[in-house]
């Protein structure tokens, strides 16, 4: 851990708590047209700050994934502006895409450890290939850093050298972590991370999240349907159903006194209340 | 709950020592389970909880006899159901024993339902298994069985293929095709893992409503604790084929007696103080074909000595309210410090 520890310093500095990091504003994402058309997102609105763990709950079909995705750029809204660190990255109805000198800020870690992987590249081979993209390095110098960062995710030189499919599902999911850090992000996204893991990968995983979160200052959107880890890992939630975002603040005040009914369905729902 | 059980009544359901392994024949075999062991009486529900890997759904299929038929087999060790020994059964005999005494709720209820049929007639595939129905009656049985699982609207889910039903109305369907022919035992591998936590609610209250209804037993698989907690009387914890533990859901919730129960309750998100870290499992589960010798949890295992990486896995011994397969049984109090 103590090699992604270096740029905490520098990172708490620059966090401003008054101008938010990533904001998206009214996003709407219609997919199909006319008749057929279906609002996966409607005029949601959201905002992280530099360092903060943000979570994003719901129901399948509830549209979180659409909007995390619209958030990175994976997904064009129809509606709505997404702004990154004051600047706007793109808005709807213009043609333009987000433009690469941004793209980096913001990175993506997927539900499923064993799809995200090209299964034909070595563990290492992933991350270095990331680590090219971002930074101008030789294919020995890439090979190091994609090492480094590996390490720094609790994977060992050994294992770097497998193919995906001799990992875990964790370790794998720790492989997704470390490309995604390639570029050394202001963001990351993680979509229901644990969801096909082991409870023990899983316990692991969150540790991790959680570390690069506190001590090296990167802001975490967190998506998932289970409170229980939005409560551990987030600060702040927001509770959506069928495309509107229908609660929204403090982790701990909407678990603890939840104003929406959905809200408090979804409390109730957890096993073991 | 079961301790003021007698005794002196035979068990529904007693697996004993059992042992399967991949590769029959003269070539090189590779356990998968190697020391199951499940007990379980009329209407009782026990769960079993464990990792990927450890065995779960290949200890289901034995109990149904849907092992890989070419692939694996069973070792040693007996399944004895309602009287009768079921390891090494012929398929005739199984045939009169699957659906009929034992339901089977698979893991996957897309995978479960055949696409290009209607629910309607998938259900009247199982209810005629067992004969002596009429086109119309068992028909009318498909639609009593939809009622039967709260299926809303249940002429209109009929007519449906499963492509048209949400994860939740599938899996009803589903546990409607299980209990079609009032089996004495259902089995419910991982019912709920796909399914959201509101669903998943549904579902579980449902199984518990129909197992008093219709005075099943239940084996319940998960990987999560608490879900087993919330629906069964007893669990059995399973860590790379062999049982480690098990008893009475509170006496393994409240003081279990084997490490690895304990590091499945302590790594739970639902317990974590948010800003501390979670206990986790160092290293990673033992998967088949590399189990360690001795104790097969000893490389993650704080209590771990000389005795643990020396001897073989150790058989599950009565221990406080329960069976513990840990030689530190009686110095789990150490682990809390």
């Amino acid at each position: 851990m103590t090699a992604v520890t270096a740029h905490a310093g520098e990172k708490m500095q620059q966090k401003d708590m008054t101008r938010p990091l990533l904001e998206g504003k009214d996003i709407s994402v219609t997919f199909g047209r006319g008749a057929e058309a279906f609002d996966a997102v409607r005029a949601a609105s959201v905002t992280v700050h530099g360092g903060e763990a943000v979570g994003i709950v719901g129901e399948s079909g509830s549209g979180k994934t659409t909007l995390a995705r619209a958030l990175v750029g994976l997904q064009r809204p129809s509606a709505g502006e997404v702004w990154l660190e004051g600047q706007p990255l793109f808005s709807a109805g213009t043609e333009q895409r987000m433009p690469r000198s941004e793209r980096w800020k913001t990175q993506m870690i997927f539900q499923d450890p064993y799809s995200s992987l090209n299964p034909r590249m070595r563990v290492w081979q992933a991350v270095a290939e990331a680590v090219q993209v971002w930074q101008n390095l030789s294919g020995a110098e890439a090979r190091m850093e994609a090492l480094r960062l590996l390490n720094a995710m609790g994977i060992s030189d050994d294992q770097a050298r497998q193919f995906p499919k001799s990992l875990s599902g964790g370790q794998r999911q720790r492989v997704s972590v470390a490309r995604a850090l390639a570029p050394d992000p202001k963001v990351l996204i993680a979509d229901e991370p644990t969801s096909s893991i082991d409870q023990s990968a899983q316990a692991q995983l969150l540790n991790l999240l959680r570390r690069l979160q506190s001590e090296r200052g990167l802001a975490i959107i967190f998506i998932s349907h289970d409170l229980g880890l939005v409560r551990y890992l987030t600060s702040r939630v927001y509770v959506m159903q069928k495309g509107d975002i229908v609660e929204a603040g403090k982790t701990q005040d909407v678990l603890e006194r939840p104003q929406h009914s959905y809200t408090q369905l979804l409390i109730d729902s957890i096993p073991g209340r | 709950m079961c301790q003021q059980k007698e005794r002196e009544i035979e068990p529904l359901l007693e697996v004993k020592d059992l042992c399967i392994s991949f590769g029959k024949g003269g070539g090189r075999k590779l356990p998968v389970i190697d020391a199951a062991n499940l007990s379980l009486d009329q209407r009782q529900a026990v769960g079993i909880v464990g990792e990927s890997g450890s065995g779960k759904t290949m200890l289901c299929r034995a109990l149904i006899g849907t092992l890989p038929r070419h692939g694996a087999g069973i070792v040693s060790g007996t399944v004895r159901f309602d009287g009768q020994e079921l390891a090494g059964a012929p398929e005739r005999v199984w045939r009169g024993i699957r659906g009929r005494e034992i339901g089977y709720i698979p893991q996957s209820s897309l995978a479960g339902l055949n696409p290009v049929l209607t629910v309607e007639t998938q259900l009247v595939e199982s209810i005629t298994a067992v004969g002596s129905f009429s086109r119309q009656e068992a028909r009318q049985e498909a639609a009593g069985l939809l009622e039967k699982v709260r299926i809303p609207r249940a002429q209109q889910v009929l007519k449906a293929r499963s492509h048209q039903l949400s994860g939740g109305m599938r899996q009803r369907v589903m546990i409607a095709a299980a209990i079609a022919q009032g089996p004495k035992l259902l089995i419910a591998d991982e019912p709920t893992t796909a399914l959201d936590v509101t669903i998943q609610r549904e579902i579980l209250s449902l199984i518990t409503q129909l197992r008093q209804e219709l005075n099943m037993a239940l084996i319940l698989v998960s990987h999560d604790l608490a879900v087993i907690e919330e629906v069964c009387d007893d669990v059995m914890v399973m860590y790379a084929g062999a049982s480690v533990e098990a008893g009475p859901v509170a006496a393994l919730s409240k003081a279990p007696r084997h490490p690895y129960t304990r590091a499945l309750r302590v790594s739970r998100v639902d317990r974590a103080v948010p800003g501390q870290d979670l206990e986790a499992i160092p290293g990673d589960a033992a998967s088949v074909g590399s189990w360690p010798a001795g104790c097969r949890f000893w490389p993650r295992c704080a209590l771990a000595d000389e005795a643990c990486r020396r001897d073989t896995q150790p058989a599950l011994m009565p221990t406080a309210q329960q069976l513990s397969a840990c030689i530190h049984a009686e110095r789990m109090a150490e682990l809390e410090q």
